[in-house]
């Protein structure tokens, strides 16, 4: 009982049924911190269809629709001294083309055109930037354990930062495609979580983040 | 030092003990497992295609269930590629279709291209019985120990050894 091996045992035994508690606790913090995300503006500006190839050494051609858009979001209520990082992302989303081509008439279609990792200043240090935007980073930041400022997102015009295309290859004259906003708020310790369609106890949900219906133009010819 | 074995009753008594532990740490690993609907409920980070999200070492809770909704595009998930056995870490970043055959593809947050190259030949989607389970709860640096013992095999020997002496010298 009083062996050097039973003693190390025991401390490290209490070392992680309290490391398990406390970041259980710190966990459980998250769902007791309010969330008020809010959109103010999602729409599409400019949207164009081109002829291209997966990759360059492709022989098939496919059609990929190019969507400029502009948003307007405040997201800094995201953000926790839990929170690590925000992952926000805006997907395109139409309807089946036809119903009958394998899923049901509700079937969508979704394709991420852009997204963005805003980290905290906590997690700035692992921010993926090179040695002189990083410093910027960690100093613009410094000493605060949360940044409300970076959770205001507002571009206009914003080029996507994919194209996006359909496994058939055919994406043109697409109608009742909407624009949508989410965000994958990670924390430092416990559950992932995502946008919610209806409240969750303290956190609202994202309001007024679909865009109106647009429609995919048709191949822009090469003149 | 060899007071167990002078008494084969203890020394069958602490055989027991052991094979308990070992089957009680099995039998939740199983139930977690059932639980989730996942082969593999806890994965260890291996690689930085995830990060700043994820580093390598942090550990990952999966879930295997599609109770309320379907797996969506923005969720991170562990899939295996067809024939290899590495499980890779990412996020879903398109989907076309619904249900079990819908076309699902990934991409890590630190990749500039999708994995349209990491499938296998012939392969340009996933489907959601490719999946694994999807991450719903993340905790940092705990994996660690499991990626320095398999990257540096010499620390099982070493480790094992020091227990061992540590067993040899105890006195009872």
């Amino acid at each position: 009982m009083h062996s050097s091996l039973v003693r190390l045992q025991n401390a490290f035994g209490f070392f992680t049924t309290v490391a398990f508690v406390v970041a259980a606790l710190i966990a459980a913090t998250d769902l007791i911190a309010p969330r008020t995300p809010s959109v103010g503006v999602l729409k599409p500006t400019n949207v164009q269809v081109v002829r291209g190839r997966p990759h360059y050494y492709s022989s098939k051609k496919e059609e990929y629709a190019i969507i400029r858009f502009s948003l307007d979001a405040d997201l800094s209520s995201l953000f926790t001294w839990n929170t690590k990082q925000l992952f926000v992302y805006v997907t395109a989303e139409w309807p089946a083309a036809k119903a009958g081509s394998g899923s049901g008439a509700n079937a969508t279609n979704q394709a991420v055109i852009w997204d963005s990792i805003i980290t905290s200043p906590s997690a700035d240090h692992l921010a993926n930037l090179g040695p002189i935007a990083k410093k910027k980073l960690i100093r613009s930041a410094q000493g605060k354990s949360i940044d409300p400022s970076r959770g205001i997102l507002s571009l206009k015009n914003q080029r996507p930062k994919y194209q996006i295309t359909h496994p058939s290859g055919k994406i043109a004259q697409q109608d009742d495609v909407v624009l949508r906003l989410h965000y994958n708020v990670q924390p430092w310790v416990g559950l992932l979580t995502w946008n919610r369609d209806s409240d969750v106890g303290r956190w609202k949900t994202l309001r007024d983040n679909v865009s109106k219906k647009f429609s995919f133009p048709e191949v822009k010819k090469k003149e | 030092m060899l007071s167990s074995l002078q008494n084969p009753r203890q020394a069958a008594a602490q055989l027991l003990n052991f094979g308990l532990i070992l089957s009680t740490a099995f039998m939740m690993w199983k139930g977690l497992s059932v639980v989730t609907d996942s082969p593999s409920p806890i994965v260890v980070v291996l690689s930085g295609s995830m990060e700043p999200a994820f580093q390598r070492g942090d550990l990952l809770l999966l879930w295997n269930r599609n109770l309320f909704e379907e797996t969506n595009v923005g969720e991170v998930v562990v899939y295996n590629v067809k024939g290899k056995e590495i499980p890779i870490v990412h996020r879903i970043v398109r989907k076309f279709g619904t249900g079990p055959d819908a076309k699902l593809l990934t991409k890590g947050d630190n990749n500039a291209a999708d994995d349209t190259e990491l499938y296998a030949r012939g392969q340009d989607y996933l489907t959601r019985k490719d999946i694994v389970g999807s991450v719903v709860a993340y905790m940092p640096f705990v994996g660690y120990v499991t990626i320095m013992l398999s990257e540096h095999p010499w620390l099982k020997t070493v480790m094992l050894g020091i227990m061992g002496l540590v067993v040899v010298l105890q006195r009872e």
